[in-house]
């Protein structure tokens, strides 16, 4: 059977262009959220930082996030150039490094219901900003792990450089969300 | 041009020390400042420079251009003989 493309579909219009808009155009929304949240910090609390705030856990989590974002880039980098042994590799390290951050974010809270829980000012600030942040986190390690599972038999990327890619660019996104979310919680005096 | 899987491998460590360096940097800065506006500003500033180091090199940005004026003249020429014609 041959593949025939009718001539009124126009071929600008591609699947990878298709796919690339449409999630840069939902990145651009959720971060619209993110701003909206960000800003609620300094109207809730103004710029008051609590002394108990874990500043090694905060600046250990912004590693552990940059790191991750160079394993993810390296994985979407392998698979692209065909070596499919690498990208696994890189996506688990970045899955990995996602669980820990989650476990991390999870030690924050503990130590946080006992300092500011979430009836304080901060703590709502800190529990709100944190908790939506770390939904994107497992999204991202969920959206990984299947991408993972898909090409974990195959000996080549096939259809499945799309799948790399958009679970990539996600979990960048979910970086640069933290880039402004750890001075904000963190940093600001 | 397409880049070998070295240049691109190598572009990535360059954007993750300079991404170090600057953390390092939010982090010293906070630490140093106790002018509120002052920290607050840096902190953008810093922060919005990681933001575009990521956006760009990582997310790729510059693709987008491509897609976005391949979209745009998609619907100019939404025309099924001009598409003919230029196969």
């Amino acid at each position: 059977m041959t593949n025939h493309v009718p001539h009124h579909v126009n071929h600008r219009f591609d699947a990878l262009t298709i796919n690339r808009l449409g999630l840069w155009l939902f990145l651009v929304s959720d971060a619209s959220f993110f701003i909206a949240l960000l800003s609620s910090r300094f109207f809730v609390v103004g710029t008051s930082t609590p002394e108990h705030v874990d500043q090694v856990l905060g600046l250990s989590l912004t590693i552990l996030l940059l790191l991750s974002s160079l394993t993810a880039y390296r994985a979407e980098a392998a698979a692209e150039h065909g070596d499919l042994p690498n990208a696994k590799k890189m996506l688990l390290a970045t899955i990995g490094m996602g669980i820990i951050f989650v476990f991390g974010v999870g030690y924050e809270w503990y130590e946080a219901f006992k300092h500011f829980p979430p009836s304080t000012g901060f703590g709502t600030v800190l529990f709100t900003l944190t908790g939506v942040h770390v939904t994107h986190v497992v999204t991202g390690v969920l959206t990984l792990g299947f991408v993972y599972f898909r090409i974990r038999k195959s000996k080549t990327i096939g259809d499945n450089q799309w799948a790399v890619e958009g679970a990539v660019k996600w979990w960048h996104f979910v970086d640069v969300a933290w880039v402004f979310i750890y001075p904000t919680l963190y940093l600001i005096k | 041009m397409h880049k070998t899987i070295q240049e691109t491998l190598k572009l990535g460590w360059v954007v993750i020390v300079i991404l170090a360096i600057m953390t390092a940097a939010e982090y010293i800065v906070a630490v140093v400042i106790d002018d509120t506006a002052i920290l607050f500003t840096l902190l953008l500033i810093v922060g919005l420079a990681k933001a575009w180091l990521i956006i760009q090199y990582f997310m790729h940005f510059g693709q987008l251009w491509e897609h976005v004026s391949d979209a745009w003249y998609g619907m100019l020429s939404d025309d099924p003989e001009a598409d003919r014609e230029e196969d």
